[in-house]
């Protein structure tokens, strides 16, 4: 299985009035291709600047300090002056040509929220059309307008429907809209930024389905950003659980539910209520989490963490590889 | 050792001023140094003003001024450490106990300096209001900027609009100290004479220099423009936020009123009204207060009409208040900030048409100092004999004025306005 | 008889209407959010309310507490009908029926400190005097982890973080010592790690204040851990209603099946499934009978003629479907 995606010491920073905070801290992961992997964590983790950091879209004042993205090509893409050549680019080095070209037409980003994401003047119609001939300009309008019309039939809508307005969709609608979108192009990668966090659980439980359907279809690789384990548990095929910029554990779906390691992982499973446990005592984490600009040294977790030891405040744990296929980066595991 | 940190605090802030000024970029050094060079030259002028002011006793109401802006901050920053900054009801007891000594300082200079009687009076009034000012301006840069600074360039815009509003206040109400010549006093130099040392902007028409008339004509101005705010706070407010909580028939009737009124073009219907009204200060506040008031309607409505949605309100009507308690305590607090940015357009507005009402001839008689009255005047000997200091140094005058307060108006509406950050 | 009883309540909001239509067509639309809704909540219960949104849980959760008047029916508390009262009866009412809404953020005033936000809710009542208020606020922010007091007190909402928000809330809620309280996700916008906090803090208020709940959520697996019963709204109706355990591990109503399948669960042994098609259809113009039938799977002949009526099938539950009358 090749990669499709590697990030290695990946540094976002942003500069803010306060100091620089990092909201990737040094994170290094592989992507094979066909899996889903999913960024789990909380608000404010940077499990979103991650996946944006993939397509070389963070928001000011953030920016890549240092790092790779390597994204394995397996097609030339051409771009306005040029052609990218098949085989491995380094994404925080292309530039802003090379990265629109593969905007779209190789990496998809669905956003957060589905009812900002679309242009309310203009219908869906002409959403797809511009996607489309942004990346293919030879397509003509209607021949657009007919794979638009196919794609959203494919997620359950029906297909004259691309002639409307996002305003005459609801939520679980527009938010398939932006899956199409996204898929149009049949890119190799997916990155969904919590895709049905706004969506009521029977929504959520079909859009999740017709996504799995389309990963299948589509050979798709996906990365699944949401702070929902129970989503995750459904549709990941490994986890990395982030805190703080930084990768605590990652491992296969079944191996982080069934036996996790880090003690936030731990915690955080701990939290979530499960329906079919109903006696499950839930428990919380105490404190908060730090402020980004003034971290304190060793291990983020440590003010929190009920193993803390003393190595823990001066030395931050790298990530090592425990058994099989899981990684954690704490020091109760050596490292 | 709490004795201690005050008195260190207050005046030994320097230890802890080093590190943090080696922090500092080339920016801010460059506008400190802007600052600071600006300050004394202005106080240059100003002291060179009074030394040779037309009372007599200039420098002394200066430095009487100086001297309470001093106490003034010296206590505000004691109370601000006792308090350990936060605002609690013993403040007052400690603001009033200075004031009220240099008051009396005042009354005993005067005193001693032989002013007639009638004098005194006035004399104190605005001494004390002059030190007040400038005791406002000298807060501003130590307290002010630490707040605004975090804001960018909408800071440092707020802080210039109302450095230079104050400014123009301090020297309109030191005024009568330190003009050179009594501002009314005609034929002290020759005719239209251009500018000279002895007359350094010049005289008018009616030989008065024009230095003093600059000076000390702001006040109408000023004048016209507070009231007619003041009005339009204790009209436009109360009606907006009535209007647009009850909703339903009053707020259409109202509304409808409001927009009619807006539709008007400003500058005209002043005049009308001004005309209607008669000459005078009030009634010009008038005029401009009824062309103002839709705006503040507006504005006031519009945050009304968001705020009530909110669940905070909501939240208030479940643990039981009224009408009245909802408007006041959950509502108006957070319409003011958009209402008081409306006020600082409204001054620099109110000014300039104030000034146009003067030009048009509505203002008040020909022997009152005012910039309009000036600038009306230079107008009409502007191209006669090429006199154009008359014209300009007034007209300057109300163009920084109103670029003061629009600045201010621009950058509180910045801050105030809540944009999505972080 | 419950401590509140809701009897064949219903909430209609108007749609405005153009002009142009108004003159030309006669009748009125309405969004019908809550349509015929009867249940009884015992006192000390927590019952838990779910649905997706547009069911018109939230809407009954106001009408609980007269944030708004009901278009029909009758509002029981302690037997009384509070379905019309006004002005000072109301007031008076609402110290015992209290309210929180889902938004810490936009819950708190953002120009009041948090302990004379707090501290409003005795004012606004006319109770104790400025010493007393300040000192039972004081007394609540402790209750409610929020120490030490003397730097809360007088913090802005602004500088406090989400969870610490909703403990305000709850402060807030019960200082005057309520006796109901509805809440509208309170969770919901509380970091994963927090939730529990808040969860337990809920509960301790409950067995310290002797509170009743109605705990409004779509978040079913959450409901399950807190609510002694879990009624499910579908379309402004109620359509099953059945203690906690039982609704999860037996639901009889088909739309109550659809949604117990589809919660997704931590457990990636645990496959939820989507079995319901399409989407809860608009509340201006719902379905004729019964209202869930176009996507029911088990639909029948009777079903789009004739509205099912919630009735008991034994075992203390009650189900709105023609398979189970």
């Amino acid at each position: 299985m090749t990669d499709l995606l590697k990030i290695e010491d990946l540094i976002v920073e942003y500069k803010t009035r306060r100091g620089a905070a990092r909201g990737v801290d040094r994170i290094s992961l592989k992507l094979q291709k066909n899996k889903t992997l999913g960024l789990a964590g909380e608000s404010g983790c940077g499990k979103s600047t991650l996946g944006r950091a993939i397509i070389n879209l963070v928001p000011h004042p953030g920016k890549i300090l240092s790092g790779n993205i390597i994204l394995n090509l397996d097609e030339d893409v051409p771009y306005e002056g040029g052609i990218i050549s098949t085989g491995e680019v380094n994404i925080p080095y292309l530039g802003e040509k090379e990265m629109r070209a593969l905007r779209g037409k190789e990496i998809a980003y669905i956003f957060q929220d589905p009812m900002t994401s679309l242009n309310p003047m203009v219908s869906i119609g002409s959403h797809y059309v511009e996607t489309i001939q942004a990346h293919e300009p030879d397509v003509e309008k209607e021949e657009a307008l007919e794979r638009g019309s196919k794609m959203l039939e494919s997620l359950g809508i029906l297909a004259e429907r691309i002639k409307d307005y996002p305003h005459q969709f609801s939520g679980g609608m527009r938010q398939r809209v932006m899956v199409g979108l996204g898929l149009v192009l049949k890119p190799t990668l997916l990155i969904a930024d919590e895709p049905t966090t706004s969506l009521d659980v029977v929504v959520e439980a079909q859009i999740l389905r017709e996504m799995a359907e389309l990963k299948e279809k589509f050979n798709l690789t996906m990365i699944l950003i949401t702070h929902n384990l129970g989503v995750l548990a459904q549709t990941a095929d490994s986890i990395a659980v982030v805190y703080c910029g930084r990768v605590a554990e990652l491992a296969s779906t079944e191996a982080l539910f069934e036996a996790p390691k880090h003690p936030y992982t731990q915690a955080l499973l701990q939290s979530v209520p499960d329906v079919t446990k109903p006696d499950k005592k839930l428990t919380w984490i105490p404190g908060a989490p730090p402020d980004l600009t003034h971290l304190v040294p060793g291990c983020v977790y440590n003010p929190r963490c009920p193993h803390a030891m003393e190595i823990c405040r001066s030395v931050q744990p790298p990530l090592i590889e425990v058994d099989d296929s899981s990684l954690v980066a704490c020091h109760l595991y050596g490292g | 050792m709490k004795q201690d940190a005050i008195v260190k605090g207050i005046f030994l802030r320097i230890g802890p001023m080093k590190e943090s000024l080696r922090h500092q970029s080339t920016k801010w050094w460059v506008g400190f140094g802007a600052v600071i060079i600006s300050a004394v030259v202005l106080l240059i002028g100003l002291i060179s003003l009074a030394a040779v002011s037309n009372s007599g006793i200039g420098l002394q109401s200066v430095a009487i001024s100086l001297a309470f802006a001093a106490v003034l901050l010296f206590v505000t920053t004691l109370a601000k450490r006792l308090d350990s900054g936060r605002w609690t009801e013993r403040r007052p007891v400690l603001w009033f106990v200075p004031l009220g000594a240099i008051a009396m300082m005042d009354v005993v200079v005067s005193l001693g300096l032989l002013l007639a009687q009638e004098e005194w009076l006035r004399f104190t009034v605005e001494i004390t209001f002059a030190g007040v000012i400038l005791g406002i301006i000298l807060l501003l840069y130590t307290e002010g900027y630490p707040l605004l600074r975090d804001r960018g360039s909408a800071g440092f815009i707020t802080i210039a609009g109302l450095t230079l509003v104050f400014l123009i206040l301090y020297m309109t109400a030191i005024s009568d100290w330190i003009v050179p010549y009594a501002p009314f006093d005609i034929n002290v130099g020759g005719i239209l004479a251009a500018p000279s040392p002895r007359f350094p902007l010049g005289t008018t028409d009616l030989g008065q220099d024009l230095l003093s008339r600059v000076i000390a004509g702001g006040a109408i101005m000023l004048q016209v423009a507070a009231i007619s705010v003041a009005v339009c706070f204790v009209i436009g407010i109360p009606v907006g936020l009535l209007a647009s909580y009850k909703g339903g028939v009053l707020d259409r009737i109202v509304s409808l009123v409001m927009d009619s009124l807006f539709a008007f073009p400003g500058l005209v219907l002043a005049i009308a009204l001004a005309a209607m009204l008669g000459a005078g200060v009030v009634n010009m506040a008038l005029a401009i207060a009824v062309v103002y008031i839709p705006s503040y309607f507006r504005v006031v409505r519009s945050q009304v009409l968001t705020v009530r949605e909110l669940p905070y309100v909501e939240a208030a009507i479940v643990l039981g208040a009224t009408d009245r308690e909802v408007l006041l305590r959950y509502i108006l607090p957070n319409v003011l900030p958009s209402a008081v940015v409306v006020m600082s357009i409204n001054f620099a507005d109110a000014i300039l048409t104030a000034a146009g009402l003067t030009f048009v001839g509505l203002g008040l008689g020909i022997d009152i100092t005012d910039w309009g009255r000036d600038l009306t005047t230079g107008a009409q000997y502007l191209n006669v004999v090429h006199a154009w200091w008359v014209i300009s140094f007034p007209g300057l005058m109300i163009i920084i004025l109103a670029l003061g307060f629009t600045l201010t108006g621009e950058g509180l509406s910045e801050i105030l306005t809540p944009k999505l950050r972080e | 008889m419950g401590l509140i009883e809701f009897k064949r309540v219903k909430k209609y909001f108007p749609i405005q209407r153009g002009f142009l239509e108004s003159i030309f067509t006669k009748e009125k639309t309405f969004v019908r959010a809550v349509d015929d809704v009867s249940f009884s909540i015992a006192k000390g219960e927590v019952l838990g309310l779910v649905g997706e949104s547009g069911s018109g849980k939230t809407t009954t959760g106001r009408l609980c507490v007269r944030l708004i008047a009901p278009t029909d029916g009758q509002i029981l508390y302690e037997g009384k009908d509070i379905a019309k009262l006004h002005g000072k009866d109301l007031r008076l009412i609402r110290r015992r029926l209290q309210f929180t809404f889902q938004d810490p953020t936009s819950s708190l005033n953002p120009r009041m400190s948090i302990g004379n936000a707090i501290a409003d809710a005795m004012r606004l009542q006319g109770i104790g005097t400025s010493d007393e208020r300040k000192a039972r606020t004081e007394e609540i922010l402790e209750r409610v982890g929020l120490s030490p007091v003397s730097t809360f007190y007088n913090r802005l909402p602004h500088q406090l973080s989400g969870g610490q928000k909703q403990r305000v809330v709850f402060a807030r809620a019960t200082i005057l010592n309520p006796e109901f309280v509805v809440t509208d996700e309170p969770v919901a916008m509380v970091d994963v790690s927090i939730k529990a906090q808040i969860l337990e803090l809920m509960m301790d208020l409950k067995k310290e204040f002797d509170l009743t709940y109605l705990f409004i959520t779509h978040d079913l697996a959450t409901a399950r851990h807190v609510c002694d019963r879990i009624a499910v709204m579908y379309l402004g109706r109620i359509v099953e209603v059945a203690d906690r355990n039982r609704i999860y591990d037996d639901p009889l109503h088909p739309y109550s099946v659809g949604l117990m399948k589809a919660i997704p669960v931590p457990n990636p042994k645990v496959k939820s499934e989507a079995v319901l098609q399409g989407e809860i259809p608009s509340p201006i113009d719902p379905p004729t009978g019964c209202r869930f039938h176009p996507r029911c799977p088990k639909a029948f002949a009777r079903c789009p003629v004739e509205e099912p009526e919630l009735t008991d099938v034994g075992e203390d539950r009650q189900v709105a479907c023609h398979l189970y009358s």
